[in-house]
């Protein structure tokens, strides 16, 4: 296959400016956790993406999915075995069996339904980490544990302490999982659920199994969804429930609005206009920023309704 | 324009789209730092400015930036000039208190941080503090493992514990009103401790408990919580909530009728809240942890006079002097360490006697050593509907608690400090 400089040149924009980040994040007035925040971030609007932007099913409970992994993680730490990697596996594994026994229930369901089902299953777990304080430590969040070092038998990584480690940590990870979640994409099996979005009757007349693909496409996107929660609970060395609810679910859809859900990478530039958003206003007005979001949003919807990367690629296409 | 033929010749778009780009960074301006003089001590507050605390946490900064001002009259912290940097952490959103608490310590480089009104989020706040070694003080979150169970030697706390305050209530409640408790809690944290802060100081008073609910916060529908309580048949119906939610709780008890059959009380109450309800609702027995209206003690006059230039003719509330006592117990940490070292300012605060203008009670306050816990008075007695020489004198107090004589003594609190070696 012959490279394409064109084609791959977003591709190559992007991750240029991710792995340099640290070099011009502080120049710009930011910080290095509000770039780990991004990506982090960012890779949970994409998991979401794959399900509503590649597969067209709209979820409105995915936060539970992302809280499942972050406290899987905080819990494994806590009370298990203070080691990230394991951690952050049962973190991931937490999430994909929850996601992989709740499909069954809800694939059936289509449109603001399967939205309001998975609104209800997430909320279960909400309840779940606010009631059972002894363990979650229930409304104040799961705290006392800490990410710990990585020992790689050559060198350690210091994500403990340094947080550029810890970027480069989150993004060699984020690497692997969006590059993973591409190869899905390109895959015949990827192609069918594009099939889904674009037609479902028309894919279901010509013998696929809808349901069987979307509950596939489903367990795919909470399982990353959970990775990136796992991520986020590593960054924080915090879990709270306010990560299992609703209306953080909702942020996620939001996220994926703005940057463009029928582009691979606008998710990741809605997280990242949005992450970025709420950090610079909520200290320029501090009072009101909700208000400005919610603004830009509003504008979002009206002027650019297939996000900031579907009207770039529109300006490309003219 | 020249006669070259690649000259730039623009266009109309062009123009515009220039002029909003230069818009754009017109207003990036603030975001670009521009470097800060190192000769500015800096102060971070991560106090929720929206949701249901919000009132609560801007009284808290009024007084705070109130605090700041006087300080940097009086020459600054060691010569420097104090500058208090505000971040909203929201009222319920832990995730996005450490976030911000983060923001401050490592792109601010804040030398002190201050939150938070929720207890949950100054818990989460004083373990990051604590593990990048800042000093940190807690002005309004008053849940007992702040400075018990999960103290560090990083964090000082203004307010009282919930247990504190339920000793200094408790006596009252059963001389008034009864020995039947209902509980009406709400359902983090401060809520828990205080419920159970009252339930251990009620049990040696021969106070039973008839029943309770969890109230999730910001609940704004109370009926089904108070058609229980009424069921129980209590002497006393107790509201542990705090803010807006106790606002509702209380108008909605008097809107029941509940007031004429029960004693309605509880643990901590607030002027903020007073003031919020109706004034049929200003009812039942109370403890304040700072009141206004003390006029035999020295500068608490001062401080209403002043505090009541910044607020529109307002009299300052708790909220206002934990602010205030918050930002001043920096700079007087600072002060006597003779340095802006976290670990030096917290050893010179062990123990440390607050000046009579900063404590502004009658019996003084002091940082218990072991802990880092404030004590001082606490003010118990009960609403009323309207005040007699002031219209926002709405609390009667019965009676002065010495903090001393009802805190829980140091191994009570299990508070375990790990000091860095130095």
């Amino acid at each position: 296959m012959k490279f394409d400089l064109r084609q791959n040149a977003l591709n190559i924009v992007i991750w240029v400016l991710l792995i340099t980040m640290p070099a011009w994040m502080n120049a710009i007035g930011g910080y290095t956790q509000l770039g780990t925040q991004v990506v982090i971030m960012g890779l949970a609007a994409m998991a979401l993406n794959f399900l509503l932007g590649h597969t067209g099913v709209l979820s409105f409970g995915h936060a539970a999915y992302f809280g499942l992994g972050a406290y899987g993680v905080g819990m494994t730490i806590r009370y298990l075995d203070a080691s990230t990697p394991l951690g952050l596996l049962v973190g991931v594994l937490a999430g994909a069996v929850a996601a992989a026994l709740i499909g069954p229930l809800i694939v059936r369901r289509r449109g603001v339904y399967f939205a309001m089902v998975t609104i209800a299953f997430g909320q279960v777990f909400y309840f779940i980490a606010v009631r059972w304080n002894t363990v979650t430590g229930g409304d104040d969040g799961l705290t006392n544990w800490h990410r710990q070092n990585i020992d790689l038998g050559l060198f350690k990584i210091n994500i403990m302490d340094s947080a550029i480690h810890f970027y480069y940590f989150a993004l060699v990870i984020f690497a692997l999982a969006v590059g993973l979640m591409a190869s899905i994409l390109h895959s015949p099996f990827g192609r069918t659920l594009i099939a889904i979005r674009e037609n479902e009757r028309r894919t279901r007349f010509i013998g696929i199994n809808v349901n069987f693909h979307i509950w596939m496409s489903w367990l795919v996107s909470c399982t990353f969804m959970a990775l990136a929660g796992a991520l986020f609970a590593l960054q924080n060395n915090f879990v709270d429930p306010h990560s299992l609810y609703w209306t953080q679910s909702g942020i996620f859809v939001i996220m994926c609005v703005l940057g463009g859900m029928r582009s691979f990478w606008g998710p990741l530039v809605g997280a990242a206009i949005y992450v970025v958003l709420q950090d610079y206003l909520s200290s320029l007005v501090s009072d009101y920023w909700q208000f400005f979001i919610g603004l830009v949003f509003v504008a979002v919807v009206l002027f650019f309704p297939r996000g900031v990367m579907g009207m770039l690629r529109r300006r490309a296409v003219e | 324009m020249t006669t070259d033929g690649n000259s730039w010749n623009p266009t109309r778009r062009r123009l515009l789209q220039a002029g909003a780009v230069l818009g754009t960074a017109q207003l990036a301006s603030p975001f670009v730092q521009l470097a800060r003089a190192a000769d500015v001590v800096r102060i971070g507050m991560d106090n929720p400015l929206t949701g249901t605390y919000a009132a609560l946490g801007k009284n808290e900064q009024t007084g705070a930036q109130m605090a700041v001002d006087q300080i940097n009259a009086k020459g600054g912290i060691l010569g420097r000039k104090v500058e208090l940097l505000i971040e909203d952490s929201t009222s319920g959103d832990a995730g996005v208190a450490v976030q911000k608490a983060r923001k401050l310590i490592d792109r601010d480089q804040v030398n002190f941080i201050i939150g938070n009104v929720n207890s949950a989020l100054a818990q989460a706040i004083a373990n990051v503090a604590n593990e990048k070694r800042v000093f940190h003080v807690v002005p309004g979150g008053h849940t007992d493992s702040v400075t018990g169970k999960n103290c560090h030697w990083s964090t000082f706390r203004v307010c009282n514990t919930t247990q504190t305050e339920a000793n200094a209530v408790a006596s009252a409640l059963v001389k008034k009103a009864g020995k039947k408790w209902y509980y009406l809690t709400p359902d983090y944290a401060f809520g828990h401790t205080l419920q159970a802060g009252l339930e251990a100081a009620g049990k040696k008073l021969g106070v039973t408990k008839v029943g309770g609910a969890l109230t999730p916060l910001g609940t704004t529908d109370f009926s089904s919580y108070l058609i229980k309580a009424q069921a129980a048949n209590p002497d006393v119906i107790i509201f542990l909530q705090a803010g807006d939610d106790a606002v509702n709780a209380l108008k909605q008890a008097v809107q029941f009728g509940l007031n004429k059959r029960f004693h309605l009380a509880g643990a901590q109450q607030e002027l903020e809240v007073l003031e919020g309800l109706p004034p049929e609702a200003r009812v039942g027995t109370w403890v304040f942890e700072w009141y206004w209206n003390q006029p035999n003690v020295p500068h608490v006059a001062d401080f209403v006079a002043e505090t009541r230039k910044r607020t529109g003719g307002h009299v300052p509330t708790a909220r206002h002097y934990f602010g205030h006592t918050a930002i001043w117990t920096c700079a007087l940490a600072a002060q006597k360490a003779n340095s802006l070292d976290a670990v030096k300012m917290a050893r010179a605060m062990q123990g440390f006697e607050l000046p009579p203008e900063i404590a502004l009670m009658p019996d003084g306050a002091f940082y218990r050593a072991g802990q880092n816990q404030m004590i001082g008075d606490l003010y118990v007695g009960h609403a009323q509907s309207k005040g007699a020489s002031d219209p926002e004198d709405l609390f009667v107090v019965d009676q002065v608690v010495d903090g001393k004589k009802v805190s829980p003594t140091l191994a009570e609190t299990m508070c375990h400090q790990d000091w860095p070696k130095a």
